[in-house]
């Protein structure tokens, strides 16, 4: 008895000196401290960052991606290059540089698309794609609004289409955390369990017009499973513009740029180049010009227009000229006849070269106010002290004008005397045109001041329609750089992105990250839409432009709250951040920008039959964005089912076994007792 | 789906079968069992308590896991000599209440067979806790693996330590009723040093791949439990049968 005490004790004492021993050297590494069963979920589920390339679809049919059916898509992870003979569909991760060869070859080889069940790019080591170039839109862009014959003519040579075709399987971008936690996870493959474990992503990318089977811009809107691309254009004028007095007729010199870009991928479009830059120069030229005093006593008008949705088939300019031909409220003070001079703002911002910033000057046609706007460019060019500007004709060789706004414009009217400022000549220089890859580093800012300035000065001379260059006022516009480099980390990158402190003093935005593309167009559209419906940028620009182009009379600013000021001719600004605004007298205005082929009444959108009248609706493709719930993509190892079965197996014979052995120990007990 | 059900039966399958080939055969037996789980549940839950201002432990070092569990197990063998006790009393009431209807008191058998309910009861309300509790996820389609001991995924090591656990406190209970109810003084301490031991064995697993030392070494202390609790009922059963026959 005393020996089995002895024994036992030592055996148990062994155990415990046996367990501590090891530990001095074994407690090396991180310990992830899974503190909860939901902390325990979100490390096997592993949520993947990133963006989504979603459904949009047109009057013929659909491009862009989305889950194939009305569920997940889960399929094991491989690497491009270890494709090969693959029975069932598989997540494809493909680098950058693969991506465009891949797109091109699921789009020609079926059977090869039918193994892709999900792509995840992975966005890690660009340079090599930013160096050769990706362009995902088309060589000419938006070639059937063109106004001239040539639409065979390569503006883009970089491009590739490939986001222009519709696609059967999910497609995700994967930003740098995305990369990092998809890169992290599959390294564990190499581990002991490999052979009866394989790494899944689940695309969760279930598109609203694939649930309800409606394949086209038409059947969608009258189902309600999608919503029109658009948005809300903003014009503003300098000096602000009296409606009622009735001889306001002073000519007016419209600057335009776009707001909007686009790419392959719905989130990832800060489109620097195009048309960003364009649209930051102008803001820059705003700046300046506000500085000028006595706009008043100039003899033409100055207005701006930032339009949105001219990647979607120039939706801003159209329904601009189309609100102009009605003379409805949103365009109060402008007339058609008014307008003598427009002046594009294109892409500005790969201009500088060797320390010198050029410039291309298109012109839709050959007319005294064209030459006009040359001549005010060249005195502009040459007024800057730095002289480091350069303004040159564009080509005569070109077939027209390029793909710009100026193009809706023309077709509108064949007689607009018109000019776009760009960065190119022939051809674009930005190789990266429509792509994810436009970001601030594809730009100089150097060359969008240089821009502003020149812009800014040229509208001067127009706007005073004088030619002298000694004059003292024109010397005296200078552009602020550092406002147009602060501007540029505000809407070209997502730190500080929207929250930084300029466009905060005017607006609360929804998001930190620039998204600029367009999106869609929410509720009723109207002069005075409602804020919430609105794009954080268009917000911020109305703010901008009319504290900008503001007179105050006086010194007394009232406050204003609820957005509304006793004045007439004022409008409150500022009235987001802090709840109570400004009123200014200022003349800025939202124009709704949708295709002239939609029509919003009770609540829905329908499409207007085709009208000979309006050329460019009939070309129009009428885009729409299917609705969708959520978009989200996890990671997570799944056990063969092999695997699975074999553990029920295992479950099922312990518990019998020792059922067995239960029943065997009874036996002998009640052998024991009955003993006799 | 049928991987979460093999988890949940390696870890439970036994008591599973436990349960029903011994206590659901004697309603005082299962009143037994669910007392049991609700009053080791409950001790689970005071020291969760008792040790929530010092979370989360330092995480790369083992000592303050090694008071933790040091602390937890005395805590636990404490309640379980109040355990037996409340249910020693609770046997004289019995014994008493049989007198006064001239029924025969408790047996030995039976008196043991509360001590394996109440076991039982221990045992799972360790699975239920430490096992059950975290196997919600394997019921999804994911597995997980944890990198300190990656040959085998993390729900089923937490199943078959749960297993080993039952096992060890469903026969440490038998072992330590007979051990106060007689005053055997190696029975009465082997439990305590077994539990001790256990709890300490699973710190091995903090190691990498120290899983493969800890988990079989727990079972050899399983085995010890089963092999002891099997040779001191023996010897208990042979001793009583003499007594009651005492010359033949």
């Amino acid at each position: 008895m005393e020996m089995g005490l002895i024994r036992l004790v030592a055996i148990a004492f062994t155990l415990v000196l046996v367990s501590i021993l090891p530990l001095h050297v074994s407690l090396a590494g991180e310990i992830t401290s899974i503190e909860s069963v939901p902390d325990l979920q979100k490390l096997m589920y592993v949520a993947v960052d990133g963006y989504p390339c979603v459904r949009l679809l047109n009057l013929s049919g659909e491009i862009g991606c989305a889950n194939p059916g009305l569920k997940k898509v889960v399929a094991p992870i491989i690497l491009l290059k270890d494709v090969k003979d693959l029975e069932q569909p598989h997540t494809i991760l493909v680098t950058a540089d693969e991506m465009e060869d891949f797109f091109s070859r699921v789009s020609n080889d079926l059977s090869f698309a039918s193994k892709v069940g999900g792509v995840l790019v992975d966005s890690g080591s660009s340079f090599q794609q930013k160096l050769k170039g990706f362009s995902p839109d088309k060589k000419f862009p938006q070639a059937q609004f063109s106004p001239y014959a040539n639409v065979e003519y390569k503006w883009n040579p970089a491009a590739s289409s490939i986001m222009w075709k519709a696609y059967n399987f999910p497609v995700y971008l994967l930003s740098e955390s995305g990369v990092s936690t998809v890169r992290e996870f599959l390294p564990k493959k190499k581990m002991n369990h490999k052979t009866y474990t394989s790494d899944v992503a689940e695309f969760n990318m279930v598109m609203e017009t694939t649930k309800a089977g409606t394949h086209n811009s038409e059947a969608c809107l009258q189902e309600g499973t999608c919503l029109p691309l658009g948005g809300y254009s903003v014009w503003s004028s300098l000096p602000p513009i009296n409606v009622s007095s009735s001889n306001n007729h002073k000519p007016i010199v419209l600057t335009v740029a776009s707001m909007d870009s686009a790419s392959f991928f719905r989130d990832k479009s800060f489109g620097a180049d195009s048309p960003i830059s364009g649209l930051v120069a102008l803001l820059g030229a705003v700046d300046a010009l506000s500085r000028v005093d006595g706009f008043s006593n100039l003899k033409k008008q100055l207005v701006f227009l930032v339009l949105t949705g001219e990647t979607w088939g120039y939706l801003g300019s159209r329904r601009f000229l189309h609100e102009l031909d009605l003379h409805s409220d949103a365009v109060a003070g402008l007339s058609n006849t008014q307008i003598e001079t427009v002046l594009e703002i294109g892409s500005v911002g790969k201009g500088l070269s060797g320390g010198m910033n050029t410039f291309f000057a298109h012109k839709t046609r050959d007319s005294s106010v064209t030459n006009m706007t040359l001549d005010a460019l060249k005195i502009a060019q040459d007024s800057l002290a730095s002289k480091n500007v350069k303004i040159l004709p564009a080509d005569i060789t070109n077939p027209g004008i390029p793909p710009s706004s100026l193009m809706a414009f023309m077709r509108k009217n064949p007689q607009t005397s018109a000019v776009v400022l760009e960065d190119f000549d022939s051809k674009f220089v930005n190789k990266c045109y429509h792509s994810h890859l436009d970001d601030l580093s594809n730009i100089n800012s150097s060359s969008v001041v240089a821009a502003a300035s020149i812009v800014a000065r040229t509208l001067y001379i127009l706007a005073s329609d004088s030619k002298d260059t000694s004059s003292s006022a024109l010397g005296s516009i200078h552009v602020n750089a550092s406002f147009v480099e602060e501007l540029l980390t505000c809407l070209l990158a997502c730190e500080p992105g929207l929250s930084c402190d300029l466009v905060k003093d005017y607006i609360s935005p929804t998001n930190t990250c620039p998204g600029n593309y367009a999106g869609v167009i929410l509720g009723e559209p109207s002069s005075k839409p409602y804020l919430g419906y609105v794009g954080d940028v268009s917000r911020f620009l109305w703010n901008f432009l009319a504290d900008r182009t503001s007179v105050q009379k006086g010194n007394t600013a009232s406050v204003c709250s609820k957005g509304v000021c006793s004045k007439p001719g004022e409008v409150c600004i500022k009235a987001e951040s802090n709840k109570e605004g400004t009123c200014v007298v200022s003349t800025t205005r939202y124009v709704p920008a949708y295709s002239t082929r939609l029509k919003y009444a009770n609540e829905a959108w329908t499409i207007l039959p085709e009208n000979s009248s309006d050329s460019m609706g009939m070309v129009d493709p009428v885009w729409t964005e299917s609705n969708w719930n959520t978009i989200k993509v996890h990671v997570y190892t799944v056990q063969h089912s092999v695997y699975d079965n074999a553990v029920l197996v295992g479950g099922i014979a312990v518990t019998t076994v020792a059922y067995i052995g239960i029943l065997v120990a009874k036996s002998f007990i009640t052998k024991a007792l009955k003993q006799d | 789906m049928a991987a979460g059900i093999g988890y949940a039966l390696v870890a439970l399958g036994p008591s599973l079968s436990l349960f029903i080939s011994v206590v659901s055969k004697k309603p005082f037996l299962i009143l037994t069992l669910l007392s049991s789980t609700l009053v080791w549940l409950v001790s689970l839950i005071i020291l969760s308590g008792l040790w929530r201002p010092f979370l989360p432990l330092k995480a790369n070092v083992w000592w303050p896991y090694a008071l933790l569990v040091i602390s937890s197990v005395c805590f636990q063998e404490g309640l379980r000599f109040l355990f037996w006790k409340v249910y020693k009393s609770l046997e004289d009431v019995l014994d008493s209440f049989a007198d006064r209807i001239s029924r025969p008191r408790l047996f030995l058998t039976d008196k043991m067979q509360i001590a394996l309910a109440g076991g039982l009861g221990h045992g799972v309300a360790h699975a239920v806790f430490f096992c059950l509790s975290l196997l919600t996820p394997a019921f999804g389609p994911a597995t997980f693996y944890v990198d300190r001991c990656s040959k085998v995924p993390f729900f089923l090591v937490s199943a078959i330590i749960a297993l080993a656990f039952v096992t060890i406190h469903t026969f440490s209970m038998v072992i330590a009723f007979e051990g106060y109810a007689i005053g055997n003084k190696v029975d009465q301490v082997i439990v305590p040093v077994i539990h001790l031991a256990a709890g300490m064995l699973t710190l091995v697993n903090f190691a990498s791949e120290g899983c493969v030392i800890g988990v079989p070494l727990l079972y050899v202390l399983a085995s010890l439990t089963l092999v002891h609790c099997g040779k001191m009922v023996w010897q208990r059963l042979i001793e009583s049968r003499n007594q009651s026959s005492p010359s033949l």
